[in-house]
């Protein structure tokens, strides 16, 4: 990063064209991203027309109607051993497609093979997805770098870091069986603090109390949790409806709640410090107690709309299941339980973090900072 | 007293002690938010159009949302406007990807959830992917323009007579120093969320190319980016909306002015 800033200053043509570069160089990657099959060990049929064989409509026990399609795809491998051999592949799937998904052509799929007397046939094992996931992830970037050039980079930097230590302890919880998640995710969210916070506000006693404030307030979010748990017997708790799910649930679900919320009380911690500090900077002399106020002003304000992004983060992506159990005539009571019900959990607990959080970050900035005889004044 | 309940009204008297009045209209929003969004899953489970469902609801959303969490009524209008444009946008590009990228319904991952049941369903799951990806950045949308609506109106309140040039200027410094913590926000909520997955994946040793393919993820990932458009185009969009009513009011103001003196 330095290499850049220094690089920045000696050339302004550098300074003023180095995202639409980045933009370039990332098109390309998109381009390599488009024709990439040869990197791939499966079999990749590209499809050069279908035609449907049959329609039949379709209906369950429940009233609900839909379409069985089947169709004939045809076209060319484009990879491996078999490449530019011609086939025909069957395919069939539901008008819905929820499970099951329909072809056109010009799309590129996946195969598993078979060999039977001699004769290659093929049945359809997935969609190739590598170059939309590409795309979009280009566009996000060049619109980062675009509109926000420095800070946008350092944005993505510590999306990154963040996002390969998180692979990393992914990793490390699999070699252990799962045993000790809480404490690999537990300790990974101190560390991904403390590196997020060095990279957006650098190391200095800003930094120190912003990381003392998020630690503090997501921790206190878990031991209520906790505590509510065991006051409820954790009654309405269903970790029976957890997806995914390959270990025991119930630390699972308490580290994906702490991942899940660290981020909104950094962001908000990180508000209510900076603008104490600036505030302190204005006016010298302002007391430990008007300190205290005015971020709980601040926080107060902020409190609100972060809940909400993570209640929408949570609880959005369970539509399509949601939708599912109540096409299956479930009622919205159990339809909810088994869907929504972990999400709004996490939400309430990411909630409660979030409010403790406000008067930790006022509590330790006017400590710090505040009145004639603050513990920032004394040791100077 | 089951666990969801003690923990809404924990919430409650958390955000009423510590926000007062604000507070209770910050725990009446998630309340109403939870509520548009469970309305908004029974409407589509019967049969109405999912895309003109979400953005009914997104507006409402939105709108709760921005109102009930901000003080000063000409920014959070201001905010309100930018985050509907947002709104639109996000939805012209969210369409074609969603289509391209074929991530509707669900994985092979999902086959344990789905024993059982029937999926004759009768509506179109693409519809439900494009909706669920509007859906999950409304909270994301409204949190930017808030956050720079805020900041614009209190540098107004300092200098009044800021030239319109600084004032949109003002717009990307603010947006710079949130754009940092709230792509963690986002980063952390949704990869928090599907820990469960990536810990499959591990487990069962994917390779590169079966994650990158992979439905599930592949939509995850989608959800992320489209959270972190949302926010990118949200910084300048709210900073152009209010030098935009800024500029109007001066002309009006002006306008008063010259009257004024003719008289």
């Amino acid at each position: 990063m330095l290499k850049k800033q220094e690089r920045a200053a000696q050339s302004g043509w550098w300074y003023r064209w180095w995202p639409i570069l980045i933009v370039l160089i990332g098109g390309l990657a998109v381009l390599g991203v488009a024709h990439d099959d040869q990197l791939y060990q499966t079999p990749i049929l590209k499809i050069q027309s279908t035609q449907v064989v049959s329609q039949e409509k379709q209906s369950d026990q429940f009233q609900n109607e839909d379409q069985q399609i089947t169709q004939k795809l045809h076209g060319t491998i484009t990879n491996g051993q078999y490449q530019g051999r011609r086939l025909t592949v069957p395919n069939t799937y539901m008008r819905s497609q929820s499970t099951t998904q329909g072809f056109h052509t010009g799309q590129k799929i996946f195969l598993t093979l078979h060999h039977q007397k001699g004769k290659l046939s093929a049945t359809v094992s997935d969609y190739k997805r590598d170059v939309a996931l590409a795309f979009t992830a280009w566009l996000a970037v060049s619109l980062l770098l675009v509109l926000m050039r420095f800070s946008g980079l350092m944005a993505l930097v510590s999306v990154i870091v963040n996002g390969v230590l998180f692979w990393l302890a992914v990793s490390w919880n699999t070699t252990t069986q799962g045993g000790i998640v809480l404490v690999i995710f537990g300790g990974l969210a101190v560390a991904f603090a403390a590196l997020t916070l060095l990279i957006v506000i650098g190391f200095n006693q800003q930094m120190l109390m912003t990381l003392l404030a998020t630690v503090g307030g997501t921790a206190i979010s878990i031991l209520i949790a906790l505590a509510v748990f065991s006051v409820t017997h954790e009654k309405g708790v269903y970790y029976e409806s957890m997806q995914y799910v390959t270990q025991l649930p119930r630390p699972l679900f308490l580290a994906e709640t702490i991942l899940g919320s660290l981020g909104a009380v950094m962001d908000e911690s990180t508000d209510i410090i900076a603008s104490l500090m600036a505030l302190k900077t204005e006016k010298p002399d302002i007391s430990a107690k008007q300190l205290f106020a005015s971020g709980r002003q601040i926080g107060g304000e902020i409190m609100g709309p972060l809940v909400n992004v993570l209640f929408f983060i949570f609880v959005a992506d369970t539509l399509p299941l949601a939708v599912l159990y109540l096409k299956n005539a479930n009622s919205w009571g159990y339809t909810f339980n088994m869907t929504m019900n972990l999400g709004v959990i996490q939400s309430l607990i990411s909630g409660i973090g979030i409010v403790l959080t406000i008067p930790l970050a006022c509590g330790i900035t006017s400590l710090m900072m505040g009145g004639k005889f603050s513990w920032g004044r004394l040791r100077r | 007293m089951g666990t969801i309940t003690a923990l809404g009204l924990l919430l409650l008297i958390a955000m009423v002690v510590v926000g007062g009045g604000q507070g209770l209209q910050a725990w009446l929003s998630l309340l109403f938010n939870f509520g548009a969004l469970f309305f908004a899953m029974v409407l589509m489970a019967f049969h109405f159009s999912p895309v003109l469902v979400t953005l009914i609801t997104g507006v409402m959303v939105l709108a709760m949302t921005i109102f009930l969490g901000g003080n000063d009524s000409n920014s959070t209008l201001v905010a309100f406007y930018a985050s509907i444009i947002v709104l639109l946008l996000l939805v012209v590009m969210i369409i074609p990807v969603e289509h391209w990228a074929q991530i509707q319904g669900f994985g092979q991952e999902d086959s344990e959830d789905l024993e059982g049941m029937s999926t004759v369903l009768g509506i179109n799951y693409l519809d439900i992917a494009i909706s669920t990806a509007i859906l999950s950045t409304l909270g994301a949308i409204a949190e930017a323009a808030i956050a720079i609506a805020a900041g614009l109106a209190e540098i107004l309140a300092q200098h009044p007579k800021i030239p319109l040039k600084n004032l949109q200027r003002a717009g990307f410094k603010v947006g710079s120093q949130i754009i940092g913590t709230t792509f963690n926000t986002l980063f952390f909520g949704f990869f928090g969320g599907f820990l469960a997955l990536f810990i499959w994946f591990a487990g069962v040793h994917y390779s590169l190319g079966q994650i990158l393919n992979d439905k599930i993820l592949v939509g995850e990932v989608l959800m992320v980016l489209f959270s972190m458009t949302a926010v990118i185009i949200t910084i300048p969009l709210t900073t152009w909306a209010t030098v935009t009513w800024e500029r109007q009011t001066r002309q009006h103001a002006l306008k008063l002015k010259n009257e004024d003196t003719k008289k």
